[in-house]
């Protein structure tokens, strides 16, 4: 009964259907859930294309998430170009190409994984650590900020900015340089900062002292993702990344706050509310940096407005969001050597961490017992639907001294398949509360593009060979898939526009994690890049009764 | 130029080089997701088991390639450290073109090691630098090809006296510094980028770091010259003894003048 109150209350926040896809996470308790039901599990399999778009920029991978509004969808690729096109029928309507430095260093990433859209401006980060605001309705730039020189700091920006109140909040990359990371707040009108929260206190500062002599300097805590935003509670929670060092631990004795930790702050003065860190003093590599989704759910018989975070080791951290207690921790992999699990109160058990100049093998690998590619949540039917990747990498640390914005990995890896059987990957739906897991879809490759649900009770996702698929939410049956030309590495969302229903997925192979993949895979070394946006429907719109499509 | 002469005369595969290049190649190039454990590939692509021309492998190694990951050696490595990485990397194929050759190694490659500057001047420059300031001078001044360059490049300012250079930080009316008025009623102390008859770039300097904003000209109400403006915010918690050292470190960087400077000096 309890059970059904909270599926109510879960659907009754939702109740609108929402046509667009306004942010990042569809919606800003980043979910990744639409309400629209037109296509749904019963006629996906009717899907055609229903046109395309071709960016012609394929370097490093397609990763974007479109950004839907009024009509018009928003698009950013590698080096920064974005093209407004109109959502119905493809066409571009404008398109802004970031004058990027030709000079790149060893820490910019060229990818960008989505803009932001509000108050009639398009915001980016860029790949030399630059925010942009364009016009939205022509793409002119209206103002444009150097956070910070990106030949210094080893940095850049690559995920999408969040905009809170009138604040466009940016992350940073740089976890695995000698940088210390921070969100920053701009103002969206002007561009003029108005908070910093720097993820290592310096110091004087409470966490301070988890830090080692300098060692807080070059830290690293990037904030390569993307936050959510909790109105009722007016709270921003941001995932943050490694601590620098990767590997090697030796010189940052300490928990090295706030590494691996999800954070709340209150979006209007950037103060910190509270912090949860779900790996003290990290030596693996294994960011809190994913997604941070806002749910309301019961927790033994009791509602409870929750946190869930999947981290780069694997693990999924359940967390009180008005408190950041803890609440639940389980595993999305089934090779995970790193601990030998948490206890009840989420601490880590039998840490096994790499060894300087000896190899070990351990189990996953730096890619992840996941990747960056999110996760969602059905209010429909309650469930979590992630991916989990089966791989362990032989990995050696090694001493090393932190120079300002270079490497600093303090190790070297080698990826390895897992002792009990084959490497790949799969996408499960689960209990995002106790971890149950309900049904298991296994894929020969890890998969690496995010997951999206429904009201028509459909999971889409794409794999690294090319296939955009669906998946009855209900039983993990594939139902519907399409051959897209280059493997999935982006974040596919559906909208509506005229009462029609479209699901917009990017195809293009690429990104870091797809670069390590032939170390163990060698044939997806030769597996074709691409920048292609495919946009689905049905043939022909039904009649108005039963759609809730405006 | 130089370096390829030693490429070639160092053709001959010696195990030594190729072990020294093994060694800098697992520091430097297997990192992270670059080309992984012996070039396995990662990011960056893999480089066993594949042809490539040394001459090629020596111009990417020391001069990166443009718009990709792949940095420019030259300057983090000695250009000896990059030619044995380039060996190694060759060694890596079996076939790679054995280039014909038998002229004996260098010895040496000349690389004048640059005396180390004076402490004082090493302080200033970590001051100049240092981002764990909520804002720095590096952000907005390029020196010496470092830096970024919002305000004045100071390679040119270096040749005052501290004197003259700490009289340019207490400036409280700089003259590149306008005040733009809006129509909006917005009002703000700028740096006018681009002035002409379409779009108006200035530098907002209102808040750290500057943004450059784009008007239409009909958004503009006037731009008053001589704008009050100053560095005060960001010289918070510069002692004088602190402001000798960036002095010290402005004046080294042009002139190589490496006299010590002192609080005296700025008056």
């Amino acid at each position: 009964m309890l059970w059904f109150a909270a599926l109510f209350s879960c659907v009754g926040a939702l109740a609108q259907t929402v046509a667009d896809w306004p942010s990042y996470g569809g919606t800003p308790n980043a979910w990744r859930y639409s309400s629209l039901d037109q296509v749904n599990s019963a006629n996906v399999t009717q899907l055609v294309a229903a046109w395309a778009f071709q960016t012609g920029i394929s370097d490093g991978g397609f990763q974007t998430t479109p950004i839907v509004v009024d009509g018009v969808m928003y698009i950013s690729t590698s080096w920064n170009r974005v093209f407004a096109v109109d959502a119905e029928t493809g066409r571009e309507l404008w398109h802004y190409f970031y004058p990027a430095p030709r000079e790149i260093g060893m820490g910019s990433s060229p990818w960008n994984r989505g803009v932001a859209v509000a108050g009639g401006r398009v915001f980016m980060g860029t790949v030399d650590n630059h925010v942009v605001a364009l016009d939205q309705k022509t793409g002119r730039e209206l103002w444009n900020v150097n956070v910070e020189d990106f030949r210094q700091c080893g940095c850049n920006i690559t995920g999408a900015p969040l905009v809170v109140n009138g604040k466009v909040i940016t992350g940073v990359t740089g976890g695995d340089s000698a940088h210390r990371g921070y969100l920053t707040a701009f103002d969206a009108r002007t561009g003029r900062r108005l908070w910093r929260f720097w993820t290592i206190p310096a110091p004087g500062e409470p966490g301070h002292e988890t830090w080692e002599g300098d060692s807080w300097k070059f830290g690293g805590g990037s904030t390569w993702m993307t936050g959510s935003y909790d109105a009722d509670l007016n709270a921003v929670y941001w995932g943050v990344g490694n601590p620098a060092a990767d590997f090697y631990g030796d010189q940052r004795r300490g928990d090295n706050l706030y590494t691996d930790s999800i954070i709340a702050l209150d979006p209007d003065t950037g103060n910190l509310k509270w912090h949860y860190q779900e790996i003290p003093h990290d030596v693996w590599d294994f960011d809190a940096a994913y997604e941070c989704v806002l749910l309301d759910l019961p927790v033994r018989g009791q509602m409870r407005k929750v946190l869930l975070n999947v981290n780069k080791g694997g693990y999924a951290f359940v967390v009180d969001r008005v408190t950041g207690g803890f609440i639940s921790g389980w595993p999305v992999a089934r090779n995970l050597t790193w601990i030998s699990g948490l206890d009840d109160y989420g601490r880590l058990l039998g840490r096994n961490e790499p060894e300087v100049g000896k190899s070990k093998l351990i189990c996953p690998s730096i890619g992840g017992g996941r990747s960056w590619n999110q996760g969602t949540f059905s209010p429909r039917t309650g469930w979590f639907y992630t991916t989990g990747i089966e791989w362990c990498q032989d990995v050696t640390a090694r001493k090393e001294e932190g120079k300002e914005g270079k490497d600093f990995f303090g190790g070297i890896f080698r990826l390895k398949a897992p002792p009990d059987g084959n490497p790949g990957g799969h996408l499960d739906a689960y209990d995002p509360i106790t971890g149950k897991k309900f049904w298991t879809y296994e894929s020969k490759y890890p998969l690496l593009a995010s997951v999206l649900a429904t009201g028509g009770d459909v999971i889409f996702t794409g794999d690294p060979e090319g296939r955009f698929f669906a998946l009855n939410a209900r039983t993990g049956e594939r139902l519907w898939d399409f051959q897209t030309g280059s493997g999935n590495r982006g974040s596919p969302i559906t909208y509506s526009v005229k009462g029609r229903q479209y699901v917009a997925t990017p195809s293009g192979w690429g990104s870091a994690v797809a670069g390590i993949l032939p170390q163990l895979w060698p044939e997806t070394e030769t597996f074709n890049g691409g920048s292609t946006l495919y946009v689905f429907a049905l043939p022909k719109p039904p009649g108005a009764s039963g759609s809730t499509a405006k | 130029m130089i370096l390829f002469v030693l490429l070639f005369a160092q053709s001959a595969v010696d195990p030594a080089v190729v072990g020294a290049g093994e060694r800098i190649f697992a520091q430097n190039c297997s990192v992270g997701y670059c080309h992984g454990a012996a070039g396995s590939a990662g990011r960056g692509p893999r480089l066993r088991g594949r042809a490539f021309e040394e001459s090629y492998l020596l111009r990417v190694t020391r001069d990166g390639i443009p718009r990709s990951a792949m940095p420019a050696w030259k300057g983090r490595l000695s250009d000896r450290e990059i030619l044995a990485v380039v060996k190694y990397v060759a060694s890596l194929s079996d076939a790679t073109p054995e280039a014909a050759g038998t002229a004996p190694a260098a010895e040496t490659i000349a690389t004048a090691a640059a005396p180390a500057p004076p402490d004082q001047v090493q302080r200033g420059a970590a001051l100049f630098f240092d981002a764990t300031r909520e804002a720095y001078c590096g952000a907005c001044h390029a020196l010496n090809g470092r830096g970024v360059a919002v305000g004045p490049d100071l390679t040119m300012v270096a040749r005052k006296t501290p004197r003259e250079i700490a009289a340019a930080m207490g400036n409280r009316r700089p003259e590149h510094v306008v005040t733009a008025h809006m129509k909006d009623g917005d009002s703000f102390p700028a740096i006018a980028v681009l002035r002409g008859s379409g779009s108006v770039k200035l530098l907002d300097l209102t808040t750290f770091p500057p943004v450059l904003r784009t008007f239409e000209p009909a958004e503009i109400e006037s731009i008053a010259t001589r704008a009050e403006w100053s560095h005060d915010s960001f010289l918070k918690g510069i002692g004088p003894e602190q402001m000798a050292d960036l002095a010290s470190y402005i004046r080294w960087i042009a002139s190589g003048d490496s006299r010590s400077v002192s609080g005296d000096d700025l008056k």
